[in-house]
């Protein structure tokens, strides 16, 4: 791998900080001159960007394919909401807490940590039985793994309020929370993906009998992948949690689970930028066709109101999607910052170390 | 990453262009906020249909305050997240002078906050939680009565119009609605003196009920009664029939979530002997004359019949407002938040709405409607004597 090892410290490092301050730049501009509408569109633009990287690194680059994740999400948003909840606002919403809880109040931070860790803990617990399966096994159980947390959210009334509605999160969630923790959440999944243990996974999910002949830790890999994920879907959990407001368990169900698989799989299955781009095509164009349903006066031409016009179009889309592009828009292909700054393509071929999710055969 | 940054600039922008104004600048244009698809749309799209046709029949008879309405109406898709986009939206965008709409507790929670935030007032056609006033701030106004109210009326009907001293009690704990209603139910019925002898519960989403239906015919002597709690008619006719074939005829109770024309769809034979609370009987032969001018101009406009009280209870949610708007004499939020708060004897189809002091939910007469031979018929017309605390 000559090309890399011979690039320069500044060479290496320009292209991450040029992105972060791309990225800077334009929430502070959507920041100042969007209105409140786009504002909270883009900020949860953002949030679902975090849901289907992280997921990504499990479905996609792993190949566990999880189906599971939003009980992660479930976890970080009624964790974090507890915590945050003021002690008054407890005493009203929530009046059979244990009293250690129903006395404390944290900041934000601190909550969106425990909520993550605890998240990463259940992960951990049912990632070692379930990380042995493989295929469409693991779907069914991470499926199972869902519906035991929406039973116990509905049942455990103490904490969750049950099937009723949990209210009254403050509004903590700014565009600068959601994009601070996205750019974090890039940063690690690209890490992840392009050291040894992102390598292994990788492995894992082309052939795994042959990863094991290498010496590649199975089952490690794909715990790592899974608790990794969960904790940043907690993480998204938790900023939804607080900009949303109001849940119920009803929110962290099938339809919340299809909406990011189907985001993670138009973008693409094992590659950053598509599930970047896959995400933010699927948002703008569901908003765009949503204000669209009211029916148009173009000139003497009257489109009438068409409510469910955009999920009509959206899952005929997907569909297209599939059968033409199987692999999502992007594929396992990544759009790459350094070929911006680099003129001269440097020899890759085959064995492109920056195209370590491209099968090779 | 970079060229995606610029694709995502690039489709706000157009998400920008697409989302401004057109409308002219002399209409009063009102929010509309009901979830047209998803779960709720069967209860949902015939509130809309009665919105829509209240500000038609305002618009044809002169306007508002001279001006014309403009009802902006987005669909809410039953998601918490989009209900929160459109509130957003409407807010900030449309700068909507006021909202109306939804029927149920959660995406009334999700838009109540954010049009409290901006000062606008928020009337709910359908949302029963007395609790929501409160949870929400002083611009949220409940059009129905709330939950305690009717089923303090069902509480009342089971024990002294059914003579029903013992009941059993059954309800979905899938959902904030019928998890109150239960709750408010038992603590009026136990107050009378009933005696609840068998509680259980299921799932939204259940379909089958012969465990819960099993313990029941365990009971010995069985209860005079049944009261349960469904979220929507569909569940409670399922319910209805499966009880029914299970050899049980008890006359059964419920609340306004049966409203439909599913409740006998479903239940057919085992719909008969069901009583259920809610806000009017759709009747065209009703001795009210605004209730039949209503159905024939619903009927003329979409072709049926109101398909429940909710195509009522979404009508008069617009005529209340435009009478607080009328009162204010302007369409600043908190003069009509100021109007609709001490409103008083408003005649609706679905009655007279009045707003005691400090509260933002009616007192309304509770309508009990029996299903008799297949049809929708009035059992009763209840004022409870005693409501239990939100």
């Amino acid at each position: 791998m000559p090309a890399r090892t011979e690039r320069s410290l500044v060479s290496r490092l320009l292209p991450p900080l040029v992105a972060l301050a791309v990225l800077f730049l334009a929430v502070f501009l959507v920041n100042r001159v969007a209105s409140p509408y786009i504002l909270r569109v883009v900020t949860l633009l953002g949030i679902s960007i975090m849901l289907v990287l992280a997921l990504n690194l499990s479905n996609g680059f792993t190949g566990v394919f999880s189906l599971g994740h939003v009980g992660f999400m479930a976890i970080g948003a009624y964790v974090s909401a507890i915590l945050t909840l003021s002690v008054e606002a407890k005493a009203v919403n929530l009046p059979d807490l244990p009293a250690w809880i129903a006395g404390t109040q944290l900041g934000f931070l601190p909550a969106i940590l425990i909520a993550a860790v605890i998240a990463a803990i259940v992960a951990l617990l049912i990632g070692i039985p379930l990380m042995r399966l493989s295929g469409h096994y693991v779907g069914v159980a991470t499926l199972g793994f869902l519906v035991i947390v929406h039973i116990v959210l509905v049942n455990w009334t103490q904490f969750t309020r049950g099937a009723r509605t949990f209210s009254g999160v403050s509004s903590l969630t700014t565009i600068w929370w959601v994009y601070g923790c996205l750019a974090v959440t890039i940063y690690v999944v690209w890490r992840i993906v392009r050291s040894p243990y992102g390598r292994s996974m990788i492995a894992v999910r082309e052939n795994e009998i042959a990863a094991q002949a290498i010496g590649v830790n199975v089952l490690g890999s794909r715990l790592m992948a899974f608790v990794t994920s969960a904790f940043l879907t907690a993480v998204a959990g938790a900023l939804w949690a607080h900009i949303v407001t109001s849940f119920s368990p009803a929110s962290f169900y099938f339809a919340q689970t299809f909406n990011i698989i189907i985001m993670l799989v138009v973008g693409g299955m094992g590659s950053v930028s598509g599930s970047i781009i896959g995400t933010v095509l699927i948002t703008v164009i569901s908003e765009l066709l949503r204000n669209a349903e009211l029916g148009l006066h173009i000139g003497g031409i009257t489109i009438p109101p068409l409510y469910g016009l955009s999920q009509i179009v959206l899952a005929v889309g997907f569909v297209l999607v599939v059968i033409f592009r199987r692999k999502g828009l992007m594929g396992d292909r990544e759009i790459d910052l350094r070929r911006f700054f680099e003129r001269k393509t440097h020899e890759g071929g085959a064995g492109d170390p920056d195209r370590p999710g491209q099968p090779k055969d | 990453m970079k060229r995606s940054l610029l694709l995502t600039l690039a489709l706000v922008a157009a998400l920008a262009a697409g989302s401004v104004s057109t409308a002219a600048a002399d209409t009063i244009k009102i929010g509309g906020t009901y979830n047209l698809t998803g779960g709720m749309a069967s209860l949902d799209v015939p509130a809309a249909n009665g919105s829509k046709l209240a500000v038609k029949e305002i618009n044809a008879a002169g306007g508002l305050l001279g001006r014309q309405i403009q009802f902006v109406l987005y669909d809410g898709k039953t998601d918490s997240a989009t209900n929160g986009n459109i509130a957003t939206q409407l807010v900030s965008s449309d700068k909507v002078v006021a909202i109306v709409g939804n029927t149920d507790s959660d995406s009334a929670l999700a838009i109540g906050p954010i049009a409290q935030k901006a000062g606008i007032p928020y009337i709910t056609a359908g949302a029963t939680s007395p609790q929501l006033p409160n949870q929400v701030g002083d611009f949220m106004f409940l059009e129905p009565f709330g939950d305690n109210v009717q089923a303090a009326a069902g509480a009342e009907f089971a024990f002294t119009n059914l003579k029903g001293k013992t009941c059993w009690l059954l309800w979905d704990k899938g959902t904030e609605y019928t998890t109150l209603l239960a709750k408010y139910f038992k603590s009026r019925y136990t107050e009378l003196g009933g005696k609840v002898v068998l509680e259980d519960t299921y799932t939204q989403g259940d379909t089958d009920f012969s465990a819960q239906i099993t313990r029941l015919k365990a009971l010995s002597p069985q209860p005079a009664v049944l009261y349960v709690a469904a979220l929507q008619a569909s569940d409670a006719g399922a319910l209805a029939k499966q009880i029914r074939d299970a050899g049980i005829k008890l006359p059964m109770i419920g609340g306004d979530g049966y409203d439909g024309p599913e409740l006998v769809g479903v239940g057919g034979t085992g719909a008969e002997n069901v009583y259920f609370s809610t806000h009017s009987l759709m009747d065209a032969s009703s001795k009210d004359a605004k209730m039949r001018a209503f159905i024939a101009s619903y009927h003329k406009e979409y072709g049926r019949d109101p398909e429940s009280a909710f195509a009522a209870l979404g009508y008069d949610a617009v005529y209340l407002l435009a009478n607080a708007i009328k009162k204010a004499g302007s369409v600043d939020g908190k003069a009509i938040r100021n109007a609709l708060a001490v409103t008083k004897g408003f005649a609706g189809v679905t009655g007279s709405i009045t707003y005691q002091p400090g509260q933002r939910v009616p007192q309304k007469t509770v309508t009990i409607v029996a299903i008799k031979d297949g049809a929708y018929t009035l059992g009763a017309l209840v004022v409870p004597q005693k409501v239990p605390a939100p």
